[in-house]
């Protein structure tokens, strides 16, 4: 499946502010000291040469790598992820962009079935990434907004990474690429622009598995990551309180003994996602502390996420669906109050 | 009706000749076993087998050079045979043993050697088309000589991995080779109530331009001498190829399955004429070899098959303790303690 149009014009990369770039520049940073220190690695996906991508990550690769190293492809997920993985086994490490992370539905297959099974069926690695550019705020609608991690977290054999920071967005693409297990890369698209920061040293690798702690606290935790991590420091400031806020980075496997490890301290949690509510990595969240913090609440842990629905499009509807910095204080503060 | 000798084709030697029946013969005999011993309750889950189709997974199999590459079904045992999996191997797969190729993780012909080049066969239909063309498209940026291969029947022909991935094959125009089992039926329903264009070749070749060519799937040397032709035409520069081998197949799906749907005495007059292994026997008799060096081999591949079970029923048993093992490569580690 490709764009319908409204979102996909590519702007041209903003230019780079010496010593400080954007997330999405960290992404192709990251794409092109990849490509340049490791030649296993190449790029698949819908236009991502000539066009640089339809948010422009990959801009100028093309020219920089070749189309040997930076692929085209045609509008086939479910072909371009299998034949990724072929390349895998061949001990290749491709990176596959997924133009919209909606539109991963159309590779779940290779992704499930194959990709996640392989080592664990034959002790065979599979070095995939499959970049997904995710999420709302960018009034995409049903199609083009989503926040579809949900459906992979549980899934035996892959790994799920959602930066929330540009120094993440570097690290954990870095090590995404090196990694030799399948993992899922969902890049926040409203994070592409709105997030600036100095540019990360090429030697920089977010390891894949650990949450980190963003803001220390005593008085509750907030659980979250990737658009969340942002949305939840704003709303600390803005509910005021001692709250600790626990990006997990890689949402899958979980870093059970940090979220245990925070909430011990805390007593009160609120989980924070954008992702429908009944989907997804909050589930595997509220799991965990009903089993194993359950003595240390002196709350009912608390969630905070989009209703199960679909993305809607209107900006009224859009901005009602989203946890936003004000309704993300209002549920930290009744947790606070109980 | 007398069995037809397989076709005489120059391009196969003796040796060759009686390798194809030693392999064929290893997978029916094998297969035969193993579905005996289904029914007397000591192996789990099902059995599938190639019956019928042997030519096709014997001579595609030796059709491959040494650094090639290949995803074979269910039906294609031979070709692990030929590509040099022994039949301790593969009883350990069908007895979920600790030390077979899936540890126990996965069952009857649910296994591969992928650090051998042998891919790991997974049930959904199609999902390794696109794979093997993505083995195919790094053999071509390395400059590498090498081909890589699967077999999809008719009932792939309806999913969409398959589409997709002869497209990209073809548009990428990498050195992959398909071979095509018809062999009449998926499952339980007949070609005809699956596709209008019973032609698969035809529509590869109209479809995406991919050279394809149809072959006597029963008859092992002229399967071995046509994918051979198709594996050095893709090594050559050729891109994709595919070859469509017509067969029938002379058992049900699974063992369960006891084939009721299909018309009464097909399978048998198909078989008394197509048999593999009796077509493959004639035309060594025609060659000159004795009834007696025919017996031989045989008997060496029973022996080796005993030798097998034997040798699979003394492997131990996966430890219980081990079942949350080998998910990933790199387990994750957290970031506290």
């Amino acid at each position: 499946m490709t764009s319908t149009g409204h979102l996909s014009a590519a702007e041209a990369p903003a230019e780079t502010v010496v010593g400080e770039i954007t997330y999405l520049e960290a992404i192709r940073v990251a794409l092109r000291d990849a490509l340049a220190e490791d030649d296993r690695v190449f790029l698949l996906g819908e236009d991502i040469g000539v066009f640089g991508g339809a948010f422009g990550a990959t801009a100028g690769l093309l020219e920089e790598f070749g189309e040997e190293r930076v692929i085209d492809t045609p509008i086939s997920e479910e072909g371009f992820v299998g034949a990724a993985i072929g390349a895998a086994w061949m001990g290749e490490h491709p990176v596959v962009e997924l133009q919209f992370a909606d539109f991963i539905t159309c590779a779940f297959d290779p992704i499930v079935t194959v990709a996640a099974k392989t080592h664990w069926r034959s002790g065979q690695a599979i070095p995939i990434t499959i970049r997904c550019p995710s999420g709302g705020g960018v009034r995409g609608g049903p199609f083009h907004a989503g926040s579809p991690e949900g459906w992979f977290v549980g899934t035996a054999g892959l790994k799920i990474v959602c930066p929330a920071t540009v120094a993440d967005a570097y690290g954990l693409l870095r090590s995404a690429i090196e990694d030799p297990d399948p993992v899922l890369y969902f890049e926040h698209k409203r994070l592409y622009r709105t997030l600036r920061a100095e540019a990360p040293d090429d030697s920089l690798r977010t390891p894949i598995g650990p949450a980190a702690v963003v803001r220390e606290g005593n008085d509750a935790t907030v659980v979250t990551y990737g658009s969340g991590v942002g949305t939840a420091l704003a709303a600390v400031e803005l509910a005021g309180g001692d709250v600790e806020v626990l990006d997990l980075r890689t949402i899958w496997p979980l870093d059970e003994a940090a979220v245990l490890a925070s909430v011990e301290k805390t007593s009160r949690v609120l989980v924070l996602q954008e992702a429908a509510r009944s989907t997804g990595a909050a589930g595997v969240v509220l799991s965990l502390l009903a089993r194993r913090a359950f003595e240390h609440l002196d709350a009912p842990p608390a969630l905070h996420a989009a209703p199960d629905t679909p993305v809607p499009f209107a900006p009224e509807l859009e901005d009602a669906y989203l946890p936003s910095v004000e309704t993300t204080a209002a549920a930290l503060e009744a947790l606070l109050a109980y | 009706m007398a069995v037809e000798p397989c076709a005489e084709n120059q391009s196969v030697g003796r040796e060759e000749r009686i390798e194809l029946f030693r392999l064929v013969l290893l997978q029916r005999l094998f297969e035969e076993r193993v579905t005996a011993l289904y029914r007397q309750g000591r192996v789990p889950g099902s059995v599938y087998t190639g019956r019928g189709q042997e030519a096709v997974a014997a001579g595609a199999g030796l059709a491959l050079g040494p650094d090639d590459v290949v995803a074979p079904l269910n039906r294609e045992l031979a070709c692990h045979f030929a590509r040099g999996v022994e039949p301790a191997d593969v009883f350990r797969n069908f007895f979920g043993k600790a030390t077979g190729p899936t540890a126990g993780r996965d069952g009857n012909m649910h296994f591969g050697y992928p650090g051998d080049g042998i891919f790991p066969l997974v049930s959904m239909l199609g999902d390794l088309v696109p794979v093997v063309t993505g083995a195919a498209l790094a053999f071509k940026r390395r400059r590498q000589p090498r081909v890589a291969m699967t077999f999809l029947g008719e009932g792939a022909f309806s999913v969409g991995d398959t589409h997709e991935g002869l497209n990209l094959a073809a548009v990428w125009k990498v050195p992959v080779v398909f071979v095509i089992q018809s062999n009449r039926y998926s499952y339980s329903t007949p070609v005809a109530r699956q596709m209008v264009n019973t032609n698969i070749s035809q529509r590869v070749f109209g479809g995406w331009s991919i050279h394809s060519e149809r072959v006597d799937g029963t008859d092992a040397i002229s399967v071995l001498a046509t994918v051979r032709a198709a594996v050095e035409r893709a090594r050559d520069g050729g891109g994709p190829q595919a070859v469509e081998a017509l067969s029938v197949r002379m058992h049900g799906h699974a063992a369960h399955d006891d084939a009721r749907y299909v018309p009464a005495g097909m399978r048998e007059e198909f078989a008394e004429r197509f048999d593999p292994p009796a077509r493959l026997a004639a035309r060594l008799a025609l060659d000159g070899l004795s009834a007696g060096e025919i017996d031989a081999v045989r008997e060496d591949v029973s022996d080796e098959i005993a030798a097998g079970l034997a040798e699979a029923e003394r492997a131990p048993a996966p430890d219980p303790a081990t079942v949350e093992h080998g998910v990933y490569a790199a387990p994750p580690r957290s970031s506290v303690g």
